[in-house]
């Protein structure tokens, strides 16, 4: 008589192995891979331990693409998160002729990201670009939106942002169509104002689904890449840089694979950071409530 | 073999799992010889630019066939996209291609991987190549061709003759008279001049205006220059063309090849340094709105008058196990009758003198101005240097040019920096002697 665990583990096993070559063994390699001097065009490639990582933080670029990493990060997740529960209330509500935005909502997010890059490097482009031509027309300054250091990364945000923020909707429309009726009613009953009853309640009980929202998207903006490589290449100078495009071009412009690896894994870092604090926090918030109780 | 080479290999094995690549470090090991036996069947990765190359190359690759029985069964790609899988091929050390296509701008990155030709090219038969592109193709450290130009690539000046008539002047022979005249042609929206301002290309044209201003990028012993007094008032120049004399495009630090090219053909800048492939399509009338009013110029010199000249080429694949079969094709390719071909097919300019001289010889009016032009550039050109860690070097360089165009930092603060961190990365790739 085979045990259930054993006939279990045989019937995933192809799948587990299957998972093991295809992610962690590449995964792992390029791991190693960032502990080596490893040029495409010199022969030997010597252990250099964390030198690789030195570099990066030695170097005249690096410091500026960490914080253009945690600007657009941070500027992203709260556009997507604030906007997206904003649209998802109105959207929740009894106004007529909403039903059609519901549907245009999914537009953005089916839309490849290479796609909205190059839309969104059209309609920021400073002599022919859709909404220059608009605040001129209607007598604002036009806005450098790509050629100026400061503008790059608001439009790299801007066009992220206009991408995600309907996938936040959803998740939040779903969240708010879930919480139960009787507290909202008993609130209303009560003479709560709709503020005080969204922080009180709504919020509460949307808990669950905000951070998962949050850590999709915190997952997916520290693997950007489209959008930023096609708008802006990351320029100008270093203005809107982020690490996924740092990795790009030292593994297929400079041919360093491992420096490449070693931003790429401090980029993983970054996020399992944040996704650690993230589902920390409330853990911590708990406890405490537990222990006051 | 060293434990450093046998992990490399191991690493590379990851590598070519990830890219999908057939990578086979043990055969890799043993050199990819040849297999032996007729090789009745090649692969290669070759470039593509449009519509007419899948075409060209069937054309090109049936008559190989006919001619040696060898089928070249290939793939196409665009330049960038070409370059990037090349790269990864090259690091899993992958038999996949027998043949690639390459440029001088990468070379460096390849000088490892790609087998040396000098054992299918004899000296008098290269000498009949134009100088400046086998001097480029051939690594500096072992003396060694690394790949076969097919054709050049070098810039002009393009200009409109219309609007330069109208206003009386000649097109710029100095940087004085190019801000002069473009300042004359700036006004209403319309620009006297439009450059490449990001990336590889910003790298190009400061590289050009660096050796015109009579800077070197590396002196004889590789330390740094590019931050010399000649190098800061390159950048300099570059930096006021944009910010100072306001005589291109605002925006031109977004501006790539195809945005510089564009600039022209859209009518809205009077004057532009491009490639011979934009010969064709300036003069294009379903691509160009200057179909009919544009010439073309030598490029504006200052102290002197040195622009980059660079080659298409092909190049074998060192792990390649059908290496003489892939040396009649790169021979095939380069005959005088296939770069006539070329020519008539794509105004590229051929990499052989004698045969860019019997083109030149029987073209007529503009087009014998534009290739005489041509060949002035390609006499005096340069390229940067082909020494280990320079690709890194240019993408620091290239956000260093960026940072002063946008007014992020002055142009001797940027190369400063730029030469600090360079200075570090030719260290390590053991450049510095």
């Amino acid at each position: 008589m085979t045990p259930k665990w054993l006939t279990g583990y045989t019937l995933a096993a192809p799948a587990i192995l299957l998972m093991l070559v295809i992610f962690l063994y590449p995964l792992g390699h390029s791991f190693v891979m960032s502990f080596f001097r490893w040029d495409l065009n010199t022969a030997e490639s010597p252990f250099v331990g964390l030198g690789n990582y030195g570099d990066l933080f030695t170097g005249t670029s690096f410091g500026q693409t960490l914080r253009n990493q945690v600007v657009f990060t941070v500027a992203s997740l709260v556009i997507e998160v604030v906007g997206g529960m904003a649209i998802a209330l109105l959207l929740n509500s009894k106004l007529r002729g909403l039903r059609p935005a519901r549907t245009l909502l999914l537009i953005p997010p089916m839309v490849a990201p290479a796609v909205v890059g190059l839309n969104f490097r059209w309609l920021f482009n400073e002599q022919y670009g859709l909404i220059d031509g608009v605040l001129v027309r209607l007598g604002l300054p036009a806005i450098p939106w790509l050629s100026d250091p400061g503008w790059a990364l608001v439009s790299v945000i801007i066009a992220s942002a206009w991408q995600n923020t309907p996938l936040l909707v959803l998740l939040f429309l779903a969240g708010l169509q879930a919480i139960p009726r009787e507290p909202l009613e008993a609130a209303a009953v009560d003479g709560a104002s709709a503020w005080r009853t969204f922080w009180a309640i709504v919020l509460p009980l949307m808990r669950p689904v905000v951070v998962i929202a949050l850590m999709i998207r915190i997952i997916d903006l520290f693997r950007t890449f489209d959008v930023v490589w096609l708008m802006t290449q990351g320029g100008p100078g270093n203005a809107s840089n982020l690490l996924t495009v740092e990795a790009y071009k030292l593994a297929f412009q400079s041919v360093d694979f491992g420096h490449a690896a070693a931003v790429s894994y401090v980029a993983l870092v970054m996020s399992l950071l944040v996704l650690a604090l993230l589902y920390g926090i409330p853990r911590l918030t708990a406890r405490r409530s537990a222990w006051q109780a | 073999m060293s434990s450093a080479l046998s992990r490399r290999r191991f690493l590379g094995g990851s590598l070519a799992l990830a890219a999908g690549a057939a990578a086979t470090p043990l055969l890799a090991a043993c050199g990819g010889g040849e297999s032996g036996g007729n090789v009745t069947e090649i692969n290669a990765l070759l470039i593509t630019g449009g519509d007419r190359y899948p075409a060209y190359w069937e054309k090109v690759t049936s008559a190989f066939k006919q001619q040696t029985g060898i089928t070249v069964k290939y793939d196409l790609l665009q330049f960038t996209p070409l370059t990037s899988k090349e790269i990864t091929l090259a690091a899993a050390r992958s038999t996949q291609y027998d043949v690639y296509s390459t440029h001088t701008a990468q070379i460096g990155a390849f000088f490892p991987h790609f087998e040396p030709l000098n054992n299918y090219f004899d000296t008098a038969e290269l000498a009949d190549f134009v100088p400046v592109a086998i001097q480029y193709l051939t690594n500096p450290a072992t003396g060694e061709l690394a790949a076969i130009p097919r054709n050049m690539d070098a810039r002009t000046q393009y200009y409109r003759r219309d609007l330069y008539e109208a206003a009386g002047v000649q097109p710029a022979k100095t940087w004085e008279e190019l801000v002069t005249i473009g300042q004359q042609l700036t006004s209403g929206g319309k620009f006297g001049l439009v450059l490449p301002g990001q990336g590889d290309p910003a790298q190009r044209q400061f590289a050009d205006f660096l050796w015109q201003a009579g800077g070197e990028w590396l002196d004889q012993n590789n330390n740094v220059t590019f931050n010399s007094p000649a190098g800061v008032e390159a950048l300099t120049f570059y930096r006021d063309l944009i910010q100072k004399y306001r005589i291109t495009p605002s925006d031109v630090v977004t501006y790539q090849w195809n945005e510089n090219s564009a600039g022209f053909t859209n009518g809205s800048s009077a004057a532009v340094f491009d490639w011979p492939g934009a010969f064709a399509s300036f003069g294009d009338p379903s691509l160009s709105t200057v179909s009919q009013g544009f010439a073309t110029a030598p490029m504006p010199s200052h102290k002197t008058g040195t622009s980059c000249a660079i080659s298409h080429a092909l190049a074998i694949n060192k792990y390649s196990r059908n290496k003489d079969a892939a040396a009649q094709f790169l021979r095939f390719t380069v005959t005088p009758e296939a770069l006539v071909d070329q020519y008539k097919e794509f105004k590229n300019y051929p990499s052989r003198v004698s045969t860019a001289d019997q083109v030149i010889g029987q073209a007529q009016g503009m087009e014998q101005q534009w290739l005489s032009d041509l060949r002035t550039t390609i006499e005096n050109g340069k390229e940067w240097p082909k020494v280990p860690g320079f690709d890194k070097v240019s993408t620091v360089v290239q956000t260093a040019v960026q940072n002063a165009l946008s007014d992020q930092m002055s142009p001797q603060a940027a190369l400063d920096a730029a030469a600090e961190e360079s200075t570090r990365i030719l260290q390590q790739a053991g450049a510095l002697r």
